[in-house]
């Protein structure tokens, strides 16, 4: 069984043939049984900008409660539940999917010149499990049984004797459940990456927009299992009487702590390492030069997650931990800066020898970079464990996680959403909305989480209901309520700047940026097939490599490296990118979405406690998983 | 040197696996390819993330022990020392077949394969039916809701009875595949699925010697 | 002379990874000591604190200080080597040898060792020193 070289045929006969094997099915159906990673990632796409407006409108509730003293428009229970779930909503339901889920998805492939990852009906399996939980959470809003203990949900308040009832039970299934789908991302992102890659891709030759999301997928792999334990453990101190977190009994609150920050950590460089994959791509691009200290940087994006798996417990320096336990977390945090570092520098350094264009992507990277300087600042300053019990859980904290979330992981998104656009639509937006819209936005979150710091080191506690006129924080409160408005306006502009330009845009072309990485090299929007000629790759910026791309178009002329026996993807070695085999993709199929519904009623019977339905609804998921295995990839 | 940007090998020598649809063509392509397959990166991933689930559970038993002057406490019976270990051991040894099947599979010998695999389960269900009826019996005797040592006891020990039971559910599923034939796609199975039994073999010592630690 | 091409990934690997594995050990072991020192349960075998954590700073520090020489010797022995762009050339860092991935590795390993000794001096030494059980 001799692999055959396939005949010479004209160029348009190849990509006909193509384009004819990968074809999707068309209409709703061919959505629902979709794999194909760009689809996936419109998929994700829709949905977290729909919990990103959800979580926005929590925030802005907030922010109306706190608008001067004494307020009393929401209730003190619906508050609690407003800050939890958006913490919750913008933590599990936004940033990561948006990051990994868009991007990553839609990115990854391209950006190593591959036609899909490695596993496309799991990466499909991904959003469904993603849209589940989402529904799952949102659910127990509009039920009135949302979670309310906060994000971080800390025990003995969230335990049985305190909090009774659904919503913490719904907090521990909820988070569950969205970490299924995150873990399975980031399986796939890890074994794509060191398998898929364009033969000749070595490690060293791999865009840093990969090594960001694999360093992030790591993160995500080793963080979300101790956070499935503390939640398990408490779902059961909660219905089944154990006594994990009992201290009665041998137990431990601390642990609950302990556990929750061993992921928590690592979740923060989950949130925004993907950010410095997209900070790393664009720069580049309006810079037209390549990046400063490549290897560095590549090493440093991987370098932040590895450590930051070591600082967990500076997230409880106020809990009465032994000095010398102490120590060790807040020697690891401090070091834990300099890889970032390391990256801001790189940044700034390109920025500076090279020729920079301020268009509306850059313009956000360079918010992101200020912001993301601000609030690293206010992370070292934490190192100073006196420091830190004086701030923690006031308002300062809030502040620098925000300039660091918003800052470092939000705006590099809506930098993404620009610079992307073109590809994924075809289209280019208008530029001066997208200006306008990114001056908003910087002002209004400026506006919005600089006060904070004050009221914070005057004393402001986070979380609080409402404050009394004396307290003096009424006019930093006003300030960051307006701060909230306008931001809020700003990304309604944005948004409404992408929407209008879909519609309305002049035509983009390929590679209106002159951007460096694989995805500019094909059409846009990209065929279902992604490359009709596997890329040949000889370096980290292979669309500035003309000579290599001339003879990838001489490649189809003559029907070399096309791969269009079947539905075929090229297997390489993981580190030097050694060509290894050919292998034939699946393609549409049911079971994605049958079992990701199989599972939400795994976890929809567990939260109202029919723990025998809840098994035989786990049968049904197994049932899934076996007929999803029924079918094996063979050749068209 | 284009050899090497295109990663070494020229199309026309790379195999088109998924092609294999019988025990030798599966051989000769698998004997082509370089590296640990996809699947088994795959199986890697999930045995990374159970893995690390296992050591969050173990890592919070040290962490209860540790703030507990007497483990177990008082009033709880100690765990069983010389049953559990021997049952250990008889678990991690049908890693050899598991492994024997792979190697096997890989050389496209499909009676043997089936063959190592059925040692296998025959070995795996009877270390499962006794560990059943140990843990209903323990039961009997201490709770989950006693105290927290019996809470972890008997998750950690639960959850590692799970994967077991999981495992067998992967073989009787392998052994159904393989009745109609060994293709690429079966070929890698039986490969990921060894590496499964590898990792919750590993567990399995992890898990049990920690619990009879409180024993010492 | 140079040292043969296997040796040299020897060399990186060790250089990229042995580092990374110690600093977890001494973090996690260390971290672990401090913990048996202050609790209830916590065992003891005679040894005392500062004991434990100077010799797990030297055992480690030792090792990390050796994967640094390792990539620098990686690192100085593929300097030349294109780490990223081009293709792989003809002469001395040409043809099938990933020259550009050992040289890319050696120097991410480099900044790696550097951080992962300060990090364990800082904190190996800051757990050695006087009664570290008072609550912080």
């Amino acid at each position: 069984m001799a692999t055959t070289v396939p005949p010479p045929a004209p160029a348009e006969e190849v990509v006909a043939r193509l384009e004819r094997m990968w074809e999707a099915r068309p209409g709703v159906l061919g959505w629902v049984m979709t794999t194909d990673h760009k689809r996936i990632g419109l998929l994700f796409f829709w949905t977290t900008l729909a919990l990103f407006g959800a979580g926005g409108v929590e925030a802005l509730l907030i922010r109306t409660q706190l608008i001067r003293p004494d307020n009393h428009l929401v209730s003190p229970g619906t508050f609690d539940e407003l800050f939890t779930v958006h913490g919750m909503t913008m933590i599990f339901f936004f940033i990561i999917p948006a990051s990994t889920g868009v991007f990553g998805n839609y990115l990854l492939p391209l950006m190593i010149g591959a036609r899909d990852m490695a596993f496309p009906r799991l990466n499909a399996l991904s959003y469904w499990v993603f849209l589940g939980s989402a529904i799952f959470l949102y659910t127990s809003l509009f039920m009135g049984l949302a979670p309310n203990a906060g994000w971080f949900d800390y025990v003995p308040l969230a335990n049985r004797r305190f909090d009774p009832g659904p919503p913490i039970d719904f907090y521990c299934l909820a988070v569950i459940f969205n970490s299924l789908s995150s873990t399975l991302t980031a399986s796939n992102f890890i074994v794509t990456i060191f398998k898929m890659r364009a033969p000749g891709m070595s490690f060293n030759r791999m865009p840093l927009f990969c090594f960001a999301f694999l360093a992030t997928s790591f993160g995500l792999l080793f963080a979300l299992p101790p956070l499935s334990a503390d939640t398990i453990f408490l779902f059961l101190d909660r219905n089944v009487g154990t006594h994990f977190f009992d201290v009665a009994h041998g137990g431990s609150t601390l642990l609950w702590q302990h556990l929750f920050w061993i992921f928590g950590h690592p979740e923060v460089y989950i949130l925004i390492v993907p950010a410095f994959g997209i900070a790393t791509s664009i720069i580049p691009a309006f810079t037209q030069r390549r990046l400063v200290a490549f290897p560095l940087v590549a090493i440093a994006e991987l370098l932040v997650v590895f450590i930051g798996f070591g600082v967990w417990a500076h997230h409880m320096f106020a809990v009465g931990m032994p000095v010398i336990t102490v120590v060790f977390f807040a020697a690891a945090t401090a070091m834990v800066v300099i890889p970032s570092t390391v990256q801001v520098f790189a940044w700034c350094m390109t920025f500076v020898t090279g020729s920079p264009q301020f268009r509306t992507p850059l313009l956000f990277i360079a918010g992101f970079i200020f912001m993301f300087v601000a609030g690293g600042l206010t992370g070292m300053m934490f190192v100073a464990v006196p420091f830190d019990q004086q701030v923690t859980d006031t308002y300062f904290v809030v502040a620098h996680f925000h300039y660091i979330i918003f800052g470092a992981a939000v705006f590099p998104i809506f930098a993404g959403f620009y610079f992307w656009f073109p590809k994924v639509t075809g289209k280019l937006y208008f530029e001066l909305p997208g200006q306008i819209s990114f001056w908003v936005v910087f002002v209004g979150t400026n506006l919005l989480f600089f006060p904070m710091h004050v009221v914070g080191l005057e004393g402001m506690t986070r979380r609080v209901y409402t404050y009394s006129g004396g307290s003096g924080w009424g006019p930093e409160n006003l300030a960051e309520s307006i701060g909230g408005y306008l931001t809020g306006a700003g990304i309604v502009l944005l948004l409404g700047n992408l929407l209008v330009s879909w519609f309305r845009g002049p035509p983009a072309g390929p590679d209106p940026w002159r951007a460096p990485t694989l995805e500019w090299t094909i059409p846009s929007p990209p065929p279902e097939y992604n490359f009709a000629v596997i890329p040949k790759v000889s370096s980290a910026y292979a669309a500035w490599d003309l000579a290599d791309r001339e003879e990838d178009r001489r490649k189809l002329a003559e029907h070399a490296l096309v791969l269009d026996q079947g539905h075929e993807q090229p297997v390489s070695s993981p580190i030097d990118g050694w060509f290894s085999e050919i292998v034939e993709m699946p393609h549409d199929s049911p079971w994605p979405i049958v079992l990701a519904t199989a599972l939400s009623l795994v976890f929809t019977t567990l939260v109202i406690h029919k723990y025998a339905v809840a098994g035989i609804m786990g049968v049904l998921v197994l049932l899934a998983l076996l007929f999803w295995h029924q079918e094996e990839p063979q050749n068209a | 040197m284009s050899g090497y940007v295109e990663g070494g090998t020229s199309e026309r020598l790379v195999p088109r696996t998924t092609d294999a649809r019988n025990a030798r063509e599966a051989a000769a392509l698998a004997a082509r390819r370089r590296g640990p397959t996809v699947s088994l990166w795959g199986m890697a991933m999930v045995v990374a993330s159970e893995g690390t689930l296992f050591g969050a559970f173990v890592g919070s038993y040290y962490y209860l022990r540790f703030k507990s002057p007497h483990w177990p406490p008082l009033g709880t019976p100690e765990p069983k020392v010389v049953v559990p270990l021997i049952l250990v051991a008889v678990l991690a040894t049908t890693s050899v077949p598991m492994q024997l099947a792979a190697l096997a599979a890989r050389a496209g010998r499909l009676w043997a394969t089936r063959s190592f695999l059925l040692v296998a389960l025959v070995v795996q269900s009877g270390y499962f039916a006794y560990e059943v009826h140990d843990y209903v019996d323990q039961l009997h005797r201490s709770t989950p809701q006693d105290n927290a040592y019996s809470s972890i006891y008997y998750l950690l020990l639960g959850a590692d009875h799970a994967h077991v039971f999981f495992g067998l559910l992967l073989n009787v599923w392998l052994l159904g595949k393989l009745a109609t034939g060994l293709t690429m796609y079966r070929l890698n199975a039986v490969q990921a699925v060894a590496l499964y039994w590898h990792a919750v073999n590993v567990l399995t010592w992890i898990v049990i010697g920690t619990l009879l630690s409180a024993a010492a | 002379m140079r040292p043969s091409i296997r040796l040299l990934a020897g060399f990186q690997w060790f250089g990229l990874l042995a580092g990374a594995a110690v600093w977890t050990a001494q973090h996690v072991v260390g971290y672990g000591i401090g913990q048996a020192q202050c609790v209830a349960g916590g065992m003891h075998w005679g040894i005392g604190n500062d004991v434990w954590q100077l010799t797990l700073l030297s055992c480690a520090g030792l090792v990390v200080v050796l994967a640094e020489v390792a990539a620098v010797v990686v690192y100085l022995a593929t300097r030349g080597a294109d780490y990223g762009s081009g293709p792989p050339g003809s002469g001395r860092f040409g043809g099938r040898t990933p020259y550009g991935r050992l040289n890319f590795f050696a120097m991410g390993a480099m900044l790696a060792n550097a951080l992962f000794l300060a990090i364990m001096l800082l904190d190996g030494l800051a757990a050695s020193f006087d009664v570290l059980c008072r609550q912080s």
